[in-house]
């Protein structure tokens, strides 16, 4: 799925460290923003109201208490558009004049101000700022503003900013998720390519068609890396395969003078040649074996291919070696699904599971256990596992012993071989696109084969 | 027996023709594909070894050619190719049987003994027992007697017997056994088959004091009446 594996993606993960970065950024800006805003709507309120209290003083002492009275009701007749409440009281407290219907209780601030509760609604308390003004012969004045009006105002204000901070947010990661499946479609091919190439034709190249930048210069550096590892790869195979090819026909005809010359001695002339001749059999058989690795893992031999019943192959091996584990008195439990087949060439296949079998016999001690299961696997193909419980590979050397000619130091002395058994069944299930796995059997060793 | 040998490469084709002329064949070699093609056709052997890459006219093509021509006498083709798969082809285009170069003469005398081998059995009238000195071998009963007892042999290990019958007196080797036995070209990487042979003989010769079943050193074994 596209998706998730944008979502794994590298661009991802950087354009969402971007974005979170980012949103911290934009939150501590608009933060700031709301502070001065509302400081700065304090400060007009605040401007507003002693503008209105200095009017009142100022009318009182040029036109007395009646001027002041028609002032207030001029003013408290606008209706909707007076954003203040007033009240005039005399030095009893009393009320002389205001649409408010007495002296509040009042808090009083710094400076004059004034914040109290005024039941002006039924049933809601809303919060006023105001100014009071002593005049003459005790009365006194107070002008009065809903601070509501201003914490509205703030709060629209941090509303705005709040949805501005989850929109950016939102499309910052809407963007991200946009430009990783963007990216992923890229690499996706360009991997899918790679893919096709490392499992199958090493003389493929990907393909730079339009790709521009950092994707084009990926891709060529990748196609040189690819020329290199090819060239590489042909030099190792043809002066491996040139030494066993050339070394093959010589060793031959050394083995047949050896042949002939045994023939006219007898006794221990005649066992010493012997050995000649078993020693120059078992370096044919390298050669052979070495031979075959490479010209497996050269060549495409899918047109050869055909049903194979896997069953009954596996049935010969099991039968064609048991007579040397029965020599250990191994153990050999069998566990074979009826008709399974794969499509693949005979002889390989039977190289393969002899290897892996004899394998199996050879590490086993006396009085051992092997058991093999073989099935089919839901959704195609099928499973075979060999697990025996001699000595094992230790894990770090599981995916060594799949090399040419590695083999492990305890086995070296104590068992023959060549070194090429393994890589021999690896090249086979290569070819007919299985693989084998090993784990370990506490003690031994279970090798597990999966053919499609 | 007269023997075609078609092969350019003149060292093999010495080797292969002096050992074989001192086992008794009368070898007529070739070097070039196309005479190669005209002699074949002229007929008159016993067998033939084709090498498969020949100038002109290659060896698959002769034994094409040859089979078309409902020419039946067994070829046995060589080749410096190990590839499965050629062997596959090489038979059948009609080859006999496949042997990769390098090999070993007792290989290729004993591949060919039992091409010849094969053919007598075939055109003569079917036989229905083989019979190696006391031990006899019922082919429709599939019972096996040494000297009037019968061998209780399992399916393989008759197989086996039956093959080294058919090919009494003669060498058969280790991957000769593989093939037509086991039916698996492959390379058995130790001694099972020896393993095999000797459960085998334990059956056949235990007790009695003439040894059939022999071991030919390092070449294979061989089933004869002989001391």
């Amino acid at each position: 799925m596209i998706l998730a594996k944008a979502l794994t993606g590298y661009t991802f993960r950087y354009i969402s460290l971007f974005v979170a970065g980012l949103s911290a950024a934009v939150f501590l800006v608009l933060i700031f923003l709301y502070l001065i805003y509302s400081y700065n709507q304090f400060l007009e309120v605040n401007e507003s109201i002693t503008d209105e209290v200095d009017t009142m003083g100022l009318i009182y002492s040029g036109q007395g208490m009646p001027g002041l009275n028609q002032y207030i009701d001029d003013q408290t007749q606008r209706g909707f558009f007076n954003k203040y409440f007033y009240i005039v009281v005399d030095s009893d407290d009393q009320k002389i004049s205001g649409n408010m219907e007495a002296w509040p209780n009042y808090r009083e601030f710094a400076q004059d101000w004034v914040n109290f509760e005024f039941d002006i609604q039924i049933g809601s308390h809303v919060d006023y700022i105001a100014r009071t003004r002593s005049l003459d012969n005790g009365y006194r004045v107070m002008a009065a503003r809903h601070i509501e009006e201003v914490y509205e105002n703030a709060s629209l204000v941090l509303r705005i900013l709040f949805r501005s901070m989850v929109a950016t947010i939102f499309f910052g990661f809407f963007g991200a998720i946009i430009a990783s499946i963007v990216a992923e479609r890229r690499l996706e091919t360009v991997n899918a390519e790679i893919q096709s190439i490392v499992t199958g034709d090493l003389s493929q190249r990907i393909d730079v068609g339009d790709s521009r930048g950092d994707m084009r210069r990926l891709i060529l550096h990748f196609n040189s890396m690819l020329d290199r590892i090819q060239s590489l790869m042909l030099g190792v195979q043809n002066v491996s395969d040139n030494i066993a090819h050339d070394l093959r026909t010589p060793l031959t005809r050394m083995r047949n003078h050896l042949t002939q010359l045994r023939d006219q001695f007898d006794g221990d002339s005649q066992d010493k040649i012997q050995e000649l001749i078993e020693e120059s059999d078992g370096l044919l058989a390298t050669f052979a074996a070495l031979l075959r690795i490479a010209q497996l893992e050269a060549g495409n031999r899918r047109s050869q291919f055909e049903k194979v019943d896997f069953t009954k192959l596996v049935d010969d091996v099991v039968e064609l070696y048991e007579p040397l584990a029965q020599e250990k008195a191994i153990q050999v439990l069998l566990e074979v699904e009826k008709d399974l087949s794969v499509v693949g060439d005979r002889d390989l296949l039977f190289q393969m599971m002899a290897n892996l079998f004899d394998n199996a016999v050879k590490y086993t001690d006396n009085q051992g256990l092997i058991e093999l299961n073989l099935k089919s696997v839901t959704g195609g193909g099928i499973e075979l596992r060999l697990a025996d419980n001699g000595s094992g590979i230790p894990a770090a050397d599981r995916e060594n012993v799949f090399q040419r000619f590695f083999r492990l130091e305890s086995s070296r002395s104590k068992y023959p071989g060549n070194g090429l058994g393994l890589s021999l069944v690896q090249a086979v299930l290569s070819a007919h696109q299985g693989h084998i796995e090993l784990s370990d059997n506490h003690p031994g060793l279970i090798a597990k084969v999966r053919l499609p | 027996m007269r023997l075609l040998l078609i092969e350019d490469d003149q060292s093999v084709a010495d080797f292969i023709s002096r050992g074989l002329r001192e086992n008794g064949f009368q070898v007529n070699h070739v070097d070039d594909g196309q005479e190669g093609q005209l002699v074949a056709s002229r007929g008159g052997y016993d067998v033939l070894v084709v090498d498969r890459m020949l100038p002109n006219v290659d060896g698959l093509s002769i034994i094409r050619s040859l089979r078309d021509a409902g020419d039946q006498t067994p070829v046995l083709i060589l080749s410096a190719l190990g590839e499965v798969d050629d062997r596959v082809k090489g038979l059948r285009a009609g080859g006999d049987d496949y042997l990769v170069k390098p090999f070993s003469f007792v290989e290729l005398q004993a591949r060919i003994e039992a091409m010849l081998r094969r053919q007598e059995m075939s055109s003569n009238s079917p036989e229905t027992q083989l019979q190696v000195g006391d031990l006899v071998m019922d082919l429709l009963t599939q019972q096996v007697c040494r000297a009037g007892d019968v061998l209780n042999l399992q399916p393989r290990e008759y197989k086996l017997l039956e093959y080294l019958m058919k090919n009494a007196g003669q060498v058969v080797t280790r991957s000769m056994l593989l093939e037509n036995v086991w039916g698996y070209h492959f390379d058995p990487q130790t001694n099972v088959i020896d393993v095999h042979i000797s459960r085998l003989r334990q059956k056949l010769d235990k007790g009695f004091e003439k040894s059939l079943l022999k071991t030919v050193r390092g070449e294979g074994y061989t089933l004869d009446d002989s001391c």
